[in-house]
């Protein structure tokens, strides 16, 4: 098996937290409003994509669609869990040397204002984070 | 149709990634992967480290903030998620509730939106 493993690169996951706004354009009456939203994410995946970064995307049906399930009865609720005025959206999973670099892809995430992008690291998993481990030990071996 | 399953953590679901819970708490999510390829409805997902971590990004009158921390201010906060793909929404059910469950973890479902075409 192979292990691809570059260690040039980490992937960073930007989270895009949309507001009540922002949701409201995706079924928006006004068709040029609707448009413009929808517009505005295949050019950006695009240049993802042209940039070589793009590991994986999503966007998110409407927050009021979603199932959540609680510990420890697994219990089943309509809605999201998190109460908070953005809601999870859509997010990206891009492939970038370092973290400036993952705020300058965030900072073109074409949000409208009031929309919040987290950036987070991701888990270098930890098959990969002991291949590496060893890698760099053997290297450090050797005379 | 995909379904990303988002799994938000407790502080102490954070902790056991490091902790003598390590082991299992890696474990229990690994055979959950390996259940989901083998059933052939895995595509894609992503373990995100700690929430201290994040960065955000806000617009605000057209200029841009940077603040570190993430987003949300909620007890628990995103851990990870996983992106099936199956033929319908009381599937994607079943695989959410087979997500590890430790205490304190709440499993969110949502659909992707359908691209065109």
């Amino acid at each position: 098996m192979t292990l691809e493993l570059n260690e040039d690169t980490m992937n960073y996951t930007l989270l895009i937290y949309e507001n009540a706004e922002a949701f409201a354009l995706r079924g928006h009456p006004d068709v040029e409003k609707r448009r413009a939203y929808w517009a505005a994410w295949p050019p950006y995946a695009q240049a993802l994509r042209e940039a070589g970064v793009f590991v994986a995307g999503a966007g998110l049906e409407p927050p009021d669609t979603a199932t959540t399930f609680r510990d420890p009865h697994r219990r089943v609720q309509d809605g999201p869990y998190a109460d908070t005025k953005e809601q999870l959206g859509g997010f990206f999973v891009i492939d970038v040397p370092d973290l400036d670099a993952a705020l300058e892809w965030a900072a073109r995430v074409p949000v409208a204002a009031g929309s919040v992008v987290e950036i987070r690291p991701n888990l270098v998993p930890p098959k990969a984070e002991a291949a590496a481990s060893t890698a760099r030990e053997t290297l450090e071996a050797r005379p | 149709m995909k379904f990303s399953i988002l799994s938000y953590e407790s502080p102490d679901n954070f902790a056991a990634r490091s902790d003598a819970r390590r082991e299992a708490h890696f474990g229990a999510v690994f055979r959950y992967i390996a259940e989901l390829k083998s059933a052939g409805v895995f595509a894609g997902g992503a373990g995100l480290e700690l929430p201290h971590t994040a960065t955000t990004l806000r617009l605000r009158n057209g200029e841009r903030l940077v603040q570190d921390g993430p987003y949300a201010d909620t007890k628990e906060q995103l851990g990870g998620l996983f992106i099936i793909d199956v033929p319908d929404e009381a599937t994607a059910v079943a695989w959410a509730k087979r997500c590890p469950h430790e205490p304190g973890r709440v499993v969110e479902l949502r659909a992707h939106i359908q691209s065109p075409g």
